[in-house]
């Protein structure tokens, strides 16, 4: 049993390194592969056909691999069925287009690969757990990579994506505060607008500030700080404003903390509005051209290594802490636990997470303005928490995937009016399909009254461990 | 200790000695767990002190206009006297359990007294997060499986905390507040709803844990058999004022303790 795991594991490396090999050794000889395609030579006689495919040719030196993807679909859209497609021609092209993506399988693979061999050697048992870990993040950013290749990068899938995953920071965020250290605050839209707008104002390119602080004349940061630099600073003040916030607000309880931090949020935003502040914050005017993300990956790795943070948080001895504050404050207080310390510390940092969460909000949305972080934005978030499973943060991850995924995609078909057989079917009409998302709102928190999740965790290791686990393990 | 118009505790003075276990009794609705509180940090008393190892750590508390004109005498003691959280009372080494059982609900036995372990922590929320701390981590766990050890519910740490029986649920909650590594244990009605064999069972657990941890030991019981065998010495109050104190058999014969728990005899 476990030798065959070892072999297979090794297997696995092998297929991966060859596959890696093959990959890199058949993006170079393009060149060969077209002329081979044509064995006849039948573009000599068709001077169309020659000049499609010098196209192809010409277009290799620059090195730009869009465009000679770009070049050869039209060579092979308009002469593929003239054309040797079929064999090793055929497999020489798949692997070339989908060179990056083989890549990252490839890699993926050998990192799965060498992962489960050390689950089985006895000698690197201590390495076991961070193995799982990075093989399981390893398959999901390959995956990633390849269903953006597949997909194209303004698909509505990607974006769904994207944006997922931007709220599932943001919601294990707010988890960390309400699901974990039992504080009910509502102030997460705030401190988002915080860290949106610091990501905003540092990283516009200093020549177009003229244009984006046009009533400012410019505005006063005439600087740009590099990408992640800005995002961590997103955070850092996010932060702060929470330190502030937290001095007063944090004596408060449940609902009274609620409308508190609500409050502030609201504050927050009518001061960034303020045309006072207008050379910092541009006043009530849209900030732009900032720099942005292109690909799916960067949010992806930026909400990843924070939860990962976050987790690892939640398990060691101040998230026991944490945990032991929302189960019962007196006797958490009576273990020698100060209160206050450990709800400021779990606030300032669910800010810190809610302010980086922001700065990729605004990479993604490419604008910001304070007017977008209403509350509906907090309760939104509250909403996936609470729909993940308070307590939960596999929860929180899966219900921001599946509530991105249902508002702005599966559920588009009830805004448009459709007609079937001259019939035109009522209901379906803009707006709409907020109500039935409602609906399933509902429907969801009346069967699943403490979320999809309730407070475990969905546990991945068990598919990787052979053994029976001790009891407990699976809990969070 | 008044609460608006009802006097609580009045005018009382305890004192317990190094290596002592000392009881504190009375009657329903005497006031053993306000006293408890008010030495635990949980009340805030209006008026009396409450010293450990001749440093005082809780004192009246003045609000108001007295609180500023209080602060700027004693400014050294100011923090430590005005906010006697429990907290910083645990801290001290006075560790309490809790008269309506108070685990963490959500825990497992071995979660709940490893939370305990908490506060002797010399990592920071960094090399927590970090794992930077993997020694002192790997001593948490083998402290509070210790004291699991101790108390006899090694077998059961991950079981749920309120799912164990009741007596279990009691002897957790010891354990938690031995995971803090106590010098005086505050045990509040540690056998209430117990059979006689496992209060019997309690009372020699209490005489081992305080003999083995070099423990003092201060207690609210309203099982008088428990009482009589384990105590050094039995304070015994009744509408919040001492009525008697004293040996066990002293206060057994006590005239007074007598009409406080049986009542007047009108004839």
């Amino acid at each position: 049993m476990k030798k065959a795991k070892i072999v297979l594991s090794l297997l696995l490396i092998i297929a991966a390194v060859a596959l890696v090999g093959y990959t890199l050794s058949s993006q170079g000889d393009l060149h060969d592969l077209v002329m081979r395609l044509d064995p006849q030579n039948l573009a000599a006689a068709d001077s169309r056909m020659q000049k499609a495919r010098d196209r192809v040719l010409d277009g290799l030196p620059e090195g730009d691999r869009t465009k000679d993807l770009r070049n050869l679909d039209r060579y092979l859209e308009g002469y593929g069925p003239q054309l040797e497609l079929d064999g090793e021609n055929g497999l020489e092209l798949f692997v070339y287009r989908n060179g990056p993506s083989l890549l990252a399988a490839g890699i993926a693979l050998a990192v799965i690969g060498a992962a489960l061999l050390i689950t089985q050697l006895k000698a690197l048992a201590k390495y076991r757990k961070p193995a799982v870990y990075l093989a399981l993040a390893a398959l999901l950013y390959a995956g990633v990579y390849i269903v953006e290749n597949i997909a194209g990068a303004s698909s509505m899938l990607m974006t769904v994506l994207k944006k997922g995953a931007i709220y599932a920071l943001i919601a294990v965020s707010m988890n960390l505060l309400n699901g974990f250290t039992g504080l009910f605050s509502l102030g997460q839209a705030g401190f988002m607008l915080v860290g949106a707008y610091t990501y905003a104002i540092f990283t516009i390119a200093s020549d177009s500030r003229i244009q984006v602080y046009q009533y400012y004349d410019g505005g006063l940061v005439q600087f740009a700080l590099p990408t992640l630099v800005a995002i961590v600073l997103a955070g850092l003040v996010a932060a702060f404003f929470a330190y502030l916030i937290g001095l007063p607000v944090l004596r408060l309880k449940s609902d009274y903390l609620a409308i508190a931090t609500l409050g502030f949020a609201e504050i927050i935003r009518a001061i960034f509005q303020y045309d006072g502040l207008g050379p910092i914050t541009n006043g009530s005017n849209l900030l732009r051209k900032f720099t942005t993300f292109d690909t799916a990956l960067f949010p992806f790795a930026v909400a990843g290594a924070c939860i990962a943070l976050i987790v690892l948080l939640i398990h060691s001895t101040y998230g026991r802490s944490f945990k032991a504050i929302r189960d019962d404050e007196v006797a958490a207080e009576a273990m020698g636990i100060n209160l206050f310390r450990h709800k400021q510390m779990s606030f300032v940092i669910s800010s810190f997470f809610a302010g980086v969460g922001g700065a990729l909000l605004a990479m993604y949305q490419t604008t910001v303005q304070a007017s977008a972080f209403k509350a509906s934005m907090t309760y939104e978030i509250l909403l996936i928490v609470v729909i993940g499973g308070m307590g939960s943060i596999t929860g929180s991850i899966l219900a921001s995937f599946l509530f991105v995924a249902s508002s702005e995609w599966w559920l588009r078909f009830l805004d448009n009016e459709l007609v079937i057989g001259g019939v035109q079917i009522p209901l379906l009409r803009s707006g709409f399909r907020m109500v039935v998302f409602s609906v399933v709102i509902m429907v969801m928190v009346l069967f699943y009254r403490r979320g999809i999740m309730g407070d475990k965790e969905f546990n991945f290791s068990s598919l990787f461990k052979p053994r029976v686990k001790k009891g407990g393990g699976v809990r969070g | 200790m008044q609460f608006g118009g009802v006097v609580a505790v009045d005018n009382l003075s305890l004192h317990v000695e190094q290596g002592e276990i000392v009881a504190l009794i009375g009657p329903n609705g005497a006031g053993k767990t306000t006293a408890f509180n008010c030495i635990t940090g949980v009340y805030k008393p209006t008026n009396g002190q409450v010293y450990y190892q001749d440093q005082l750590i809780v004192s009246n508390h003045p609000q108001g206009k007295m609180k500023a004109l209080y602060a700027g005498q004693n400014k050294d003691a100011y923090k430590q006297v005005l906010e006697p959280t429990p907290d910083r009372i645990t801290k001290l080494g006075l560790a309490r359990t809790f008269q309506n059982i108070r685990l963490f609900k959500t825990q497992t036995a071995f979660e709940n007294v490893l939370i305990a372990t908490h506060l002797h922590r010399t990592s920071n929320l960094l090399t927590a997060t970090l794992r930077l701390n993997h020694a002192e981590e790997k001593r948490m766990r083998q402290h509070a499986l210790d004291m699991l050890e101790v108390v006899g519910l090694a077998d059961l740490k991950d079981e749920l905390a309120t799912s164990l029986p009741y007596g279990m649920q009691r002897r957790l909650e010891i354990a938690r507040a031995l995971a803090t590594k106590p010098r005086l244990l505050l045990l509040d009605e540690p056998a209430a709803g117990m059979n006689p064999q496992e209060t019997d069972d309690l009372g020699r657990f209490i005489v081992d844990i305080k003999q083995r941890f070099d423990l003092t030991v201060f207690l609210i019981e309203h099982h008088m058999d428990l009482v009589m065998d384990i105590s050094d010495r039995i304070y015994v109050i009744d509408f919040g004022r001492l009525i008697a104190t004293g040996r066990p058999d002293e206060v057994q014969d006590n005239p007074d303790v007598i009409t406080a728990y049986l009542g007047v005899d009108e004839e």
